[in-house]
């Protein structure tokens, strides 16, 4: 009995062991994927917001002109 | 001679137009108002009870370009408070310049302020449709860990309003609050917090009228907010706080005023905890507000004094006056 029980346990192992190893792998993938563009996507914004504001406000109606944006009165 | 005076059958006086009628009118529950946000729930006391107290100086000069856009710059002296280990609060005097650009749309709002130090607090309001809004903010460092961003999907109802809200670190939650009688609305909310392993659910309820606002607010992390407050009239407003933590075993109440006058708002407040705090806000002229704030706070010992000047300039001419000058 302990045997046959091992026997199914094996084989079953055998045929479950490859699909968790790709399953595993594409979650490590995307998991790895998504923590990559959350990172790029943190240093673009902390960069990039600021002039974006800027290219937005400039771009309004009325355009302010660029005498305006940088001097400080 | 005493003369019977007949029992009252006179009809009261009748109702002036601007006055509610006496009895009560019929509920319409289909068409109740829309209630307001959920973490807006406890507005009125907040505003009159947790004025933003600082201590040092600060000075603010916010320049618009046009009637949407504008660029700000501020200089801020004092000290800061540094996360420590042990009970006693250390504090460190800093210094640093911030300059922000912000663009205001009816649809879309964009904020955003960068230190001297390299951190930056962005915000982003957007109207994804006429019942939908997307809210953003984030604040990013160069510190590795240390930043923090959250996205707010709102969705406004009829009669009632709900929330999801996405943060890093695997934080979710969801609020939802309904509008049951026209004075009386009902909430709830649920939160996860995947770094670090917690959960909680919460309940609100909130009833006003005209002249007061009563809230209340448990969550399973053992909070309990109570408060009440009562408009006295047009310009005076006194509220009161209650704060429990049946956790912790943590107490506060606290009473203030909020005083609205034409140039200037005084609130007031004194707490369990012995802190007694004042914040007057004076708009001295056209675009030039000045802030004085005062703490006291007797457990500890301790006394902030803030001054902070805020002046903002406009240098955009209204449409009409652009086309009369330049003749177009």
């Amino acid at each position: 009995m302990a045997s046959r029980v091992a026997l199914k346990t094996k084989s079953k192992g055998a045929k479950g062991g490859a699909k968790p190893a790709d399953e595993r792998s594409a979650v490590k993938c995307l998991k790895e994927w998504s923590t990559w563009t959350i990172k790029k996507a943190k240093v673009i914004t902390h960069y990039g917001f600021i002039p974006m504001v800027i290219i937005i406000g400039m771009s309004s109606e009325p355009r302010p002109s660029i005498s305006q944006l940088l001097s400080p009165i | 001679m005493a003369t019977l005076v007949p029992p009252a059958t006179t009809a009261p006086p009748p109702p002036s137009p601007d006055s509610k009628p006496a009895e009560p009118e019929k509920v319409d529950y289909m068409d109740l108002p829309c209630p307001i946000p959920y973490e807006e729930i406890h507005r009125e006391s907040f505003m009159s009870l947790k004025p933003e107290l600082f201590e040092g100086l600060r000075f603010d000069f916010t320049k618009g370009l046009n009637q949407r856009f504008s660029l700000s710059h501020s200089v801020f002296m004092g000290p800061t408070e540094v996360p420590s280990q042990s009970a006693e609060v250390i504090k460190i005097p800093t210094a640093h310049y911030e300059f922000g650009a912000n663009f205001i749309d009816p649809k879309m709002m964009l904020f955003g302020r960068i230190l001297t130090d390299g951190r930056l607090n962005a915000r982003v309001k957007c109207d994804l449709s006429e019942n939908l809004t997307l809210k953003a903010n984030a604040q990013l460092t160069n510190e590795p860990h240390m930043s923090h961003g959250m996205a707010n999907f709102d969705y406004k109802g009829s009669d009632f309003r709900t929330q999801l809200q996405l943060g890093n670190g695997a934080l979710f939650g969801a609020s939802y609050i309904q509008s049951v009688t026209p004075h009386l609305a009902l909430g709830g909310e649920v939160f996860w917090a995947g770094q670090h392993r917690k959960s909680g659910i919460g309940y609100a309820a909130r009833y006003n009228t005209d002249k007061m606002v009563a809230t209340g607010q448990v969550a399973s992390t053992g909070m309990v907010a109570l408060s009440y407050v009562q408009k006295v009239s047009e310009k005076v407003s006194l509220a009161s706080d209650f704060m429990y933590n049946y956790m912790s075993r943590d107490v506060t109440a606290s009473l203030g005023y909020d005083y609205i006058l034409r140039q200037c708002r005084l609130r007031g407040k004194i707490d369990s905890n012995g802190c007694t705090a004042a914040f007057l806000e004076e708009r001295l002229n056209m675009g030039l507000n000045f802030i004085l704030s005062a703490e006291v706070r007797i457990d500890t010992y301790c006394f902030f004094f803030f001054f902070f000047f805020f002046f903002q300039l406009i240098l955009c001419q209204p449409p009409q006056a652009i086309e009369q000058s330049t003749g177009f």
